[in-house]
């Protein structure tokens, strides 16, 4: 016998910010929090398989759009977009420090090029990593520009200059807009 | 040097304290201090970047070149750059006037900027409400000094603010400014301002009074409204200055046409029953005259009314000898009547028959075609007369006659020497 009224929300390798679901319900006694820790076991390990599976560049690659893809719709269902851009980044500093993510500092904003740099620190990703001599905040890089260019309607090629996990303390990003 | 943990010893020390001087020669060590000497020397690598960094920092030169990502030493130097970096970001922006900064985790400092980041916003939203209300009030002004200018510019009365204490004009509206070009008005204006403000107290609502001025022997008739105010703190009096001269004028035409004889321009029967009637109610103490022309009918009989109507103009020129004072008043046809105050009969009587002889003089011209000549009566009235004004009039018209009826011979005998009319 089939159900007329069953519904399908869909596959979850399609990604929908509803599917993200009621995580409050869900869990009612543990909450909403987790510890860092397992993200970045969850993170670390899903770089290793794609890592050797793909190799490091388009493991990167995979991460980045992710986090663009995550920035993106973090940037419709969390950010006000209305506002000029001093309330953006107001608002999104607030978000950020809120949900635990990280500390975002602005250093430089080019209003003719669009051009921007900020440090994030205390992040989600990396640190108090040992440092390898590489900066590993792909999924950051991605994370940043989706976030942008949902504000902007530019696209943002966003690349981390200065990680923890390089020896520097702080995570620094260049974001570079098409037009600069 | 004596031995390998010396000369370590002794780099070290001079990597610390004197940093130009540290050299490590590595040739100097014996194999087994080779790797603690390269050691060393890194760390002496890491010593200098990181003095330099901090340097630079010191002197807040932030766009420096960064420490090694493998000295960890300047790690913290490093995180604080970066804070530095986003603090004169921020600060540039506070400068811009952007008091949404904020900054986190940075202690005391960050609880002073955050401070001072909401009291700047908080001042500057003062500030534009201030500035708003500001400006609201200048539009508010502007529109009306506009529409005061206006109103001043084109009114036509005369609008002057002066100061009382020292009769200083503070304020005059164009037509003023005209009027204190014209020399003859402006110490007559002064004189007049200067009379009205001892006359006019602070506390006194407004008033109004006539002014009269004059500019080249023509006067000119105004009403002036006086009010006190004050005026940028000092007491003052504003007059404004209404033109009424030809109201003036329209009324005394009017006046004229109601109460004026066409022919001789004397007051008529309507104007001069009305002032008996009011000198009567006053109880004044005056005189009645009752003149009339004789022969008039005569006259214009037989040589026509504009005849008739010189006639009357000749006995109107000398009644009007009689005196500057007196009121005459044409009744109607040949009848005059004349008011006058602070003259006795006797006095009056024998005026008018100066008068009178001055008229039969007319008779000795050789082209006289008729016979000049005049009857009256005189009653005097005094203040506590009893009797009404149609029987005072009633009164000078009997003692008239009297008179005509007395002298009819002598315009007889004297009228046969000419016109038979006479």
């Amino acid at each position: 016998m089939a159900n007329i009224f069953a519904r399908s929300a869909g596959a979850h390798n399609q990604f929908k910010w509803e599917n993200l679901g009621d995580i409050r319900e869900g869990r009612g006694d543990l909450g909403e929090e987790m510890p860092v820790l397992v993200y970045r076991l969850m993170q670390y390990t899903m770089l290793d398989i794609l890592t050797k599976e793909y190799g490091t560049e388009a493991a990167d690659r995979h991460f980045r759009d992710s986090g663009y893809l995550a920035g993106t719709e973090f940037a419709k269902h969390n950010l006000k977009l209305d506002g000029d851009f001093s309330e953006f980044l107001e608002n999104l500093q607030a978000t950020l420090k809120n949900l635990k993510i990280g500390i975002l500092r602005m250093e430089e904003f080019d209003s003719e090029t669009g051009n921007i740099v900020l440090t994030v620190g205390q992040d989600l990703d990396c640190s108090g990593l040992p440092v390898t001599n590489e900066t590993v905040c792909t999924y950051d890089e991605g994370f940043i520009s989706g976030i942008l260019e949902a504000f902007t309607g530019e696209k943002y090629d966003v690349r981390e200059v200065d990680c923890w996990a390089n020896g520097d303390r702080v995570c620094r990003f260049n974001g570079k807009t098409r037009r600069a | 040097m004596d031995t390998a943990a010396e000369y370590l010893f002794e780099y070290l020390r001079d990597v610390l304290y004197d940093p130009a001087r540290a050299n490590m020669d590595l040739t100097r060590l014996p194999e087994g201090f080779k790797e603690l000497g390269q050691g060393l020397e890194f760390f002496a690598g890491c010593v200098s970047e990181t003095r330099t960094f901090a340097k630079f920092l010191a002197k807040g030169e932030l766009n420096c070149p960064l420490p090694s990502h493998d000295n960890e030493m300047a790690a913290p130097l490093k995180a604080l750059h970066a804070t530095l970096k986003h603090l004169t970001w921020q600060t540039q922006q506070v400068a811009k006037g952007d008091y949404h900064q904020h900054v986190d985790y940075l202690g005391e400092f960050a609880a002073a900027f955050n401070t001072m980041t909401k009291q700047l916003e908080q001042r500057h939203v003062a500030l534009a409400r201030e500035i708003e209300l500001s400006r609201q009030k200048t539009r508010a002004l502007e529109q009306s000094n506009d529409l005061f200018e206006t109103v001043t510019r084109d009114s036509e009365q005369w609008i002057a603010v002066v100061e009382r204490d020292t009769g200083e004009l503070l304020f005059c509206n164009y037509p003023v400014t005209q009027i204190l070009a014209a020399e003859d008005f402006l110490p007559q204006l002064k004189r007049r301002m200067s009379a009205e403000m001892t006359e006019t107290d602070s506390g006194m609502s407004s008033r109004s009074v006539e002014i009269e001025l004059t500019e080249n022997g023509i006067v000119q008739y105004f009403t002036a409204l006086i009010r006190p105010i004050t005026w940028r703190e000092k007491p003052s009096v504003v007059f404004v200055l209404s033109d009424v001269s030809e109201a003036r004028a329209h009324i005394r035409e009017l006046e004229n046409t109601a109460y004026r004889d066409t022919l001789t321009r004397q007051y008529n029967r309507h104007f001069g029953m009305r002032l008996l009637d009011r000198w009567t109610a006053e109880k004044r103490s005056f005189m009645l005259c009752f003149v009339d022309i004789d022969n008039l009918k005569y006259v214009n009989d037989k040589f026509g009314h504009n005849e008739g109507d010189r006639y009357i103009l000749s006995v109107t020129a000398v009644l009007r000898g009689f005196s500057p004072d007196i009121t005459i008043c044409r009744l109607g046809g040949d009848e005059f009547m004349l008011l006058a105050e602070g003259w006795d009969e006797d006095r009056a009587n024998a005026h008018l028959e100066a008068l009178r002889a001055r008229l039969l003089k007319r008779n000795e011209d050789p082209d006289s075609r008729y016979f000049h000549s005049m009857s009256y009566g005189v009653v005097a009235v005094p203040g506590d007369n009893t009797l009404s004004p149609s029987e005072l009039l009633a009164k000078a018209d009997e003692k008239m006659y009297k008179y005509k009826r007395d002298h009819k011979l002598e315009r007889t005998s004297l009228a046969d020497t000419t016109d038979p009319g006479k």
